[in-house]
């Protein structure tokens, strides 16, 4: 669990965060998002002291970050930033063995680790283990980087745009990855981003930041619903926000269940997306969609009348 | 030019054809050595005929001739053929100087001594240069490179063992053996010190630097200007304040010190090398990516295993590079410091302009040159070992 109270950092004139209170538990993902120079890489150093704080407090599991020895701190959490910050004079599987390393971890489990991480991560170990960061390609580096932060199993995850600079191909494909990591593993996640589709997809809780301060934070859905003012309404989306919200709604929780008689028409899955579901009523000019389970049997109907009805969702 | 893009070897190698031209025409019209009855006396000229006659003048030629013909239509195949002629060549000049004693000095001529003449030199110094080219053609790693001097220098010190007897560059050296050991050891330790320590020195000012901005312009305006006062009026500044330390400082006098001799040539050497050593260093410590920096500290690396382990392994090609030249250029100022009586191979030089006795200069500049090439090529390859390791 991380907590921040009445946290700010100045440098000099500016003050570059302003008394924000975040609590974040344990096993939740926060995602961090604002302007550009609105604090949010700050607010994340802050966490593992590569920047002191200036007044408040922050307490991880309730102690205090400042009783701890700084690399003590700091080999308690991952960290992964956008330009992976990958050694270039070192293997790739040396760089992920890093922190454990450091720890002095035999050298036995820290190559088990690796092995594990890497496979987890679709890095076949014979494949990438001896390779150098500038052989790999953007997003084989950014797998890396995010291997080498969990290499040592923190409980914590700081990640400062890890999926920056990517394809959106490639970058949906590691969001997901990291969300069935998170399922599996339970970590405390702090996340920071500037693609909002991003950070609407795998955040457990939502954190609007603008000049240092928190505008508001919550589940992306109740936010989206909810926007505390114009700044947030117009950076959840402004005018697509009800795409956003129906980004974020299943196919199986808006359809009606299916009677006795299965309908022709197009199918869509249930798990797919609601604006999913839209997009195609638009392409195949059609009003109702025949929705089907994982066997492909017919289980139920989406009309657009439902689609865009009543809030059906809590 | 590789095979797949010039698959014929179509296009002629222009700068081996005119490198072989040369050669050709300097062997044919320059003298090939000169023979002197004595040391006093300058010598007489001898062409390429007079040492060989008409059949052995043509019978030297016919390597460059073929070599010609090769760069005519370089494939890959034919750059190695030609590469191998240019070393071959290279092992029978001492051959050919050594058939020159022979047929032109008579042995009731034991003062006789033979100089090596323009012909020579100039094709010494021209195949030297295909050789470079081809290496570079060929892509040779740097090492392979310096390992085709070795037959030449084997077949060197063979006939310098017998038949080059009256050669007067071996005559001057032998006269001076011991001197010119000694003046080697000399000239290296002057080197070797100046390097270490302006490379301590310079890795302080340099740590100095980045920690402290204030450091930063100070120190380069300052090393910036050391380095325009040439060189003699540097040892010459030195002169004045050493001689007055050595008065009055007994532990400085006891050690050596004085205002001339191996302290002031020693600091003026210190003094050039800093600059190239501090550059470098700063430029290689300050250029390592933050981003880098950034993750070993977020990973929780203390300060010292940063340095230790990213920063210094990053930054230690472009350091080695500024030891590299910083060696080289000490290498050659450090013949300068025998004018104030440092000693070191600078010693032959001047000594042999006094005498105009160009033998002797040679003896003096020949091992300096090839000092400098071999620490050239020797940090070179390390520097471009280090950096492959760290970027491959
Ligand atoms: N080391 C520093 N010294 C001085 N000012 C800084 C420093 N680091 C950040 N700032 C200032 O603090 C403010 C917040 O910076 P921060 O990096 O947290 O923004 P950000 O939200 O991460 O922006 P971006 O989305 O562009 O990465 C900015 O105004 C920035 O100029
Ligand atoms: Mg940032």
């Amino acid at each position: 669990m991380i907590e921040l109270i009445g946290v700010s950092k100045r440098f000099g004139q500016t003050t570059a965060v302003d008394d924000i209170s975040l609590r974040m538990a344990p096993g939740e993902l926060s995602v961090l998002v604002g302007t550009s120079g609105c604090g949010k890489s700050t607010t994340l150093r802050m966490i593992n002291r590569l920047i002191e704080h200036s007044d408040g407090e922050i307490h991880i599991d309730g102690q205090q970050i400042r009783g701890f020895r700084e690399e003590t701190l700091r080999r308690r959490m991952g960290y992964a930033i956008q330009s992976t910050g990958l050694f270039p004079h070192w293997t790739v599987a040396r760089n992920i063995g890093l922190v454990p390393r450091l720890l002095k971890w035999p050298a036995s489990r820290i190559h088990a680790r690796v092995e594990s991480l890497m496979t987890m991560l679709g890095l076949p170990m014979d494949e990438f283990a001896d390779k150098m960061p500038r052989q790999l390609s953007g997003g084989q580096a950014q797998r890396v980087g995010v291997a080498r932060a969990l290499a040592a199993d923190p409980d914590i995850l700081l990640m400062d745009e890890p999926f920056g600079a990517l394809d959106p191909i490639t970058r949906e494909t590691l969001q997901h990855e990291l969300r069935e990591l998170q399922a599996r593993l339970q970590k405390t996640i702090v996340f920071v981003t500037h693609d909002m589709d991003e950070a609407l997809r795998l955040a457990d809780r939502l954190v609007v930041m603008d000049q240092g301060r928190i505008r508001q934070q919550g589940h992306p859905l109740a936010l989206l619903r909810e926007p505390a003012d114009g700044f947030v309404a117009s950076l959840l989306g402004g005018e697509d926000r009800g795409l956003k919200e129906a980004a974020l709604l299943t196919v199986g929780e808006r359809m009606m269940p299916l009677g006795a008689k299965p309908l022709p028409g197009e199918r869509i899955s249930r798990h797919a997306t609601l604006r999913e579901a839209l997009s195609m009523m638009l392409w195949r000019h059609a009003e109702r969609l025949v929705v089907i389970d994982d066997q492909g049997m017919a289980i139920g109907e989406l009309s657009l009348r439902r689609l865009v009805g009543a809030r059906s969702h809590e | 030019m590789s095979d797949a893009l010039n698959p014929g070897g179509a296009r002629p190698n222009v700068v081996l054809l005119s490198l072989g031209l040369a050669g050709l025409l300097a062997w044919v019209v320059f003298d090939a050595v000169s023979v002197a009855p004595n040391r006093i006396v300058s010598g007489q000229g001898h062409g390429a005929w007079d040492v060989a006659g008409w059949p052995g003048l043509v019978a030297s030629l016919a390597p460059m001739l073929a070599m010609l013909a090769l760069a005519w239509r370089p494939s890959r195949r034919h750059l190695r053929l030609a590469l191998g002629l240019v070393v071959a060549m290279l092992a029978a000049l001492p051959a050919w100087l050594a058939l020159a004693a022979a047929r032109l000095i008579e042995s009731e001529m034991p003062q006789a001594r033979l100089g090596i003449g323009a012909g020579v030199w100039v094709a010494l110094f021209l195949l030297l240069l295909a050789m470079v080219e081809l290496r570079t053609r060929l892509a040779l790693p740097r090492l392979l490179g310096g390992a085709l001097l070795l037959p030449p220098l084997m077949s060197l010190a063979v006939w310098l063992a017998s038949g080059l007897e009256p050669l007067a560059l071996r005559q001057e050296l032998l006269a001076r053996r011991d001197g010119f050991i000694a003046a080697i050891g000399e000239h290296l330790l002057l080197v070797g010190a100046a390097v270490a320590i302006s490379l301590l020195l310079g890795v302080a000012i340099a740590l100095a630097m980045r920690r402290w901005v204030r450091c930063r312009t100070l120190g380069f305006a300052l090393l910036n200007s050391l380095q325009t006062i040439p060189s003699l009026a540097l040892f010459g500044l030195l002169l004045a304040p050493l001689a007055w330390l050595a008065a009055h400082v007994e532990w400085l006098a006891a050690l050596g010190v004085s205002g001339i001799g191996w302290a002031p040539a020693l600091l003026a050497l210190v003094g050039y090398s800093l600059l190239p050593m501090v550059r470098n260093t700063f430029v290689a410590l300050d250029e390592v990516d933050t981003g880098v920096i950034d993750a070993a500290r977020g990973m929780g690396m203390s300060r010292g295993q940063i340095f230790r382990q990213v920063r210094l392994p990053l930054a230690a090609p472009v350091i080695l590079e500024g030891i590299r030249i910083t060696t080289v250029q000490a290498i050659g100022l450090a013949a300068v410091a025998a004018l104030i009586g440092a000693g070191g191979l600078g010693t032959f030089i001047f000594q042999g302009l006094g005498q105009a006795a160009m033998d002797m200069v040679l003896l003096g500049a020949l091992p300096i040159l090839v000092m400098a090439l071999v620490a050239d090529a020797l940090l070179g390859a390390l520097s471009d070992r280090l950096r492959q390791g760290a970027a491959s």
